[in-house]
């Protein structure tokens, strides 16, 4: 009986179930165990309405022959103990009749234990007849026996068959969730999704994506056809989050059915299903496990894309370590082999006039390149973050001087006006970022008026802060040009000219110092490039200088 | 070339950067002698005994720093050191440690040779206590403490003549903020460099010509003040 019990619990789905599918495919391999599909496990038919011929033939039998081996057993002990208690011998052919096959077979078996116990035990003997109230009690009893076990096993049997269909769509999630898990891209969970869900709804299945025009990610089998009507109710899912097609709501006339894969916020993909029979993709009953999945596909995506914007950044940060290094390197390899052409032009001294422009070239042309190499490397500087300011207080006065002496190779045919008032204030700020910025505007001044034409530094007061102007005589600033930006919109890109580099560097370290740059008209109608020095970084004048 | 001539150390891990300055050097009349590195350079200074040495900060073999103290050593051998253009700091930090001065790559040899000749008459001048300096139309009394403007005495505030008299005392060479502050306010106000700039721009008011475009008292950014003396 026990063989046969567990037999019967085998058939309805408890305890181990072959696999029906072997283990995965290449980028499965290890990792994959015994993965149940639906027909072994997930939903399985109502055993107990549908029985064959054959084993209810089997059912009557072993029913019957359980209560012929109880009369047997009745038959032996009657003439030894009396008839008394052969009407127990009964109660368990009906109650492994009912546990075991339900209540029809348990009325069955009662009904033919009671006739064997009226027939081989009750007087008169072989009869049917019943003269003892007794008696009918006894089959009475028997028959409510039968009922009520025969329920009380229905509800167990159907209570062990919900957990196990329980436990058995958690594995089939676990195991659908396992098999995306070991992919990473979008591609591999597609075609590891389309692949599961085709086997476990014996459908054709597929991931599409995108906005607008949907595009396939996967399919299975590779050879289903979306028509245009699909395609609809693809492009309707992924924009609202809505389920479409084939049994939904909305756009009935296509072949499948699509259903979205969502994350918290936004509309990842969307899954389709359909069968070549025409039927509905998904049987009734199987929504939640296909919505359970279609939650696992979006985890999936989503790992997926998060995992790609982490490589993402990675790369990029490595990419911006690499030309930080790269430039400091060439910045300083460049450096010695020009700083021995610079002094070696300086040293030349040529006899010839037409000798002697040639090597101020030299010079001239070397020092811009120093210069241009000396801002690519400061560019390098600030966008590793590795400016650090020493900030003290500046006299503007020092720093203009200071520049002027710097350029003055550059700015020799020009006629610098220096109007800086005596009681202008001093301000805060690192003097070495400073001196940059004025090289660099005072360059930028140089380059844009032609030969001998002025430049003017003037220094003034201004809304609470101190300005510093340099103005050159060229053409101006054309109309909405935003000279500070030029580099900041090709930024990364190899198009840079050198004003645009300078002019960013100016912006960057003027800002790094919390000071302003503008740029404008000035009053000669050449253009005018200020540095605002806000009130925060004004000192006062102090008379405490000069005490003691 | 003159048996007496000063003799110049120049300490360089770059070969070519060496020939140049042996060029240079020998042009402006002076004796050079070559290192490579820091060994080189402190064997040099033993067997050569050089009057100044020009110092690379970027040498492989030992930080350029810890290599000026080496150098500088107890009698009165002199330090320009040579560095790269945005290394205010490492500027700072090696004129503090007792080099005498320092130009900047990419240098000018003009320059180069103003510096060296300005660091060697120093040597001259503190050996031989020199009372007055000249600079522009000034000249500047260090005895008794006065200065005159073309032939006009000029009237400072203490503070003016403690600053103005500190440069005075070294000519042409670089004097750190710090060491200025110190001597004009003591050690606790090393860091006002304010109280320095409000007072340079008042002595610049009473010696320059055009107070806005000085041309005497020059600021080098971040590292400290020079007193030009134009007859170089």
């Amino acid at each position: 009986m026990w063989k046969m019990l567990h037999r019967r619990m085998k058939r309805i789905g408890i305890g181990p179930t072959p696999s029906t599918r072997g283990a995965g495919g290449r980028n499965t391999g290890g990792m994959t165990k015994p993965f149940p599909s639906l027909a072994a496990a997930g939903v399985p038919a109502d055993l107990t309405e549908r029985r064959t011929g054959a084993a209810v033939l089997r059912i009557l039998l072993e029913t019957l022959a359980m209560v012929g081996a109880a009369t047997l057993a009745g038959l032996v002990i009657a003439p030894r103990w009396g008839t008394l208690a052969v009407d127990m011998l009964y109660l368990p052919p009906v109650l492994a009749a009912a546990t075991l096959f339900g209540l029809r077979p348990a009325l069955l078996a009662a009904v033919a234990s009671a006739l064997a116990y009226n027939f081989f035990f009750t007087e008169p003997i072989h009869t049917f007849r019943i003269s003892r109230p007794d008696d009918l009690l006894t089959v009475a009893i028997l028959f409510l026996v039968g009922v009520v076990t025969s329920q009380l096993a229905a509800r167990m049997r159907a209570q062990a068959r919900a957990a196990s269909d329980h436990a058995a769509r958690n594995a089939t999630i676990a195991g659908f969730a396992r098999q995306l898990l070991s992919s990473s891209s979008e591609e591999d969970i597609g075609r590891v999704a389309t692949r599961e869900l085709a086997a476990l709804f014996q459908c054709n299945a597929v991931l599409v994506a995108g906005t607008g025009t949907p595009q396939i990610l996967a399919m299975a089998p590779r050879t289903s056809q979306l028509t245009p009507s699909d395609l609809a109710a693809a492009a309707f899912v992924l924009e609202s989050g809505e389920p479409a097609g084939r049994g939904a709501a909305r756009i009935d006339p296509a072949d499948w059915l699509f259903l979205p894969v969502k994350s918290a916020s936004l509309v990842l993909a969307a899954v389709g299903l359909a069968r070549d029979d025409g039927a509905l993709p998904v049987a009734p009953g199987q929504e939640a496990l296909l919505a359970n999945l279609t939650d696992q596909i979006a985890l999936a995506l989503e790992r997926a894309r998060l995992e790609a914007e982490t490589r993402g950044l990675a790369g990029l940060r490595e990419r911006d370590r690499l030309r930080g290094a790269l430039l400091s390197s060439v910045g300083h390899d460049l450096r010695t082999p020009l700083t021995a052409i610079i002094a070696s032009a300086s040293e030349l001294r040529p006899e010839a006039p037409g000798d002697r422009a040639l090597v101020q070239t030299i010079a001239a042309e070397a020092s811009k390149l120093e210069r241009y190499i000396s801002n690519l490397l400061d560019m390098a500087r600030v966008e590793a973050g590795a400016v650090r300011l020493k900030v003290e207080a500046v006299d503007l006065v020092d720093a203009v001087s200071a520049a002027l002496r710097d350029l003055h190779h550059l700015l020799d045919g020009h006629a610098v006006e220096v109007a800086l008032p005596a009681d202008l204030p001093l301000v805060r700020a690192d003097p070495s970022l400073l001196h940059h910025c004025l090289i660099n505007l005072l360059d930028n001044a140089g380059r844009h008026s032609g030969a001998g034409a002025p430049i003017r530094i003037s220094g003034r007061t201004d809304g609470g802060g101190v300005a510093l102007a340099i103005e050159d005589s060229g053409r101006g600033l054309p109309d909405g040009a935003t000279p500070f930006e030029a580099f900041e919109r090709i930024e990364g890109s190899d198009q840079t000219g050198g004003a645009g580099l300078g002019l960013a560097i100016v912006k960057a370290f003027a800002e790094a110092m919390g000071v302003e740059p503008t740029a404008g008209q000035g009053a000669s109608g050449g253009a005018a490039f200020t540095l605002h020095f806000p009130a925060a970084l004004m000192i006062e004048p102090a008379d405490s200088a000069d005490a003691g | 070339m003159p048996g007496n001539a000063p003799k110049i150390l120049v300490v360089d891990d770059e070969p070519q950067i060496r020939t140049l300055l042996r060029a240079t050097l020998v042009r402006g009349g002076y004796r050079v002698v070559e290192a490579g590195s820091a060994r080189e350079a402190l064997n040099a200074r033993a067997i050569d005994r050089p009057d100044l040495v020009l110092l690379d900060l970027g040498l492989p073999d030992r930080d350029g720093l810890e290599l000026v103290q080496a150098l500088k050593g107890d009698d009165n051998l002199r330090v320009i050191v040579v560095s790269a253009r945005d290394q205010t700091e490492q500027k700072v930090a090696a004129l503090d440690l007792g080099a005498d001065d320092y130009v900047t790559k990419p240098f000018d040899t003009e320059e180069l040779l103003a510096r060296v000749r300005a660091t060697l008459r120093q040597r001259l001048a503190s050996e031989a206590e020199q009372q007055q300096v000249e600079a522009g139309d000034l000249t500047i009394d260090l005895s008794r403490r006065t200065v005159e403007r073309a032939g006009a005495e000029v009237h400072l505030t203490p503070k003016e003549w403690i600053v103005l008299a500190e440069l005075a005392k070294q000519p042409g060479r670089v004097l750190t903020h710090t060491h200025l502050l110190r001597a004009a306010w003591g050690p606790a106000h090393e860091g006002q460099t304010e109280y320095l700039r409000v007072v340079v721009r008042a002595l610049r008011q009473k010696v320059e010509p055009v107070p806005s475009e000085p041309k005497l008292i020059l600021n080098e950014p971040g590292v400290g003040y020079r007193l030009i003396v134009p007859k170089d």
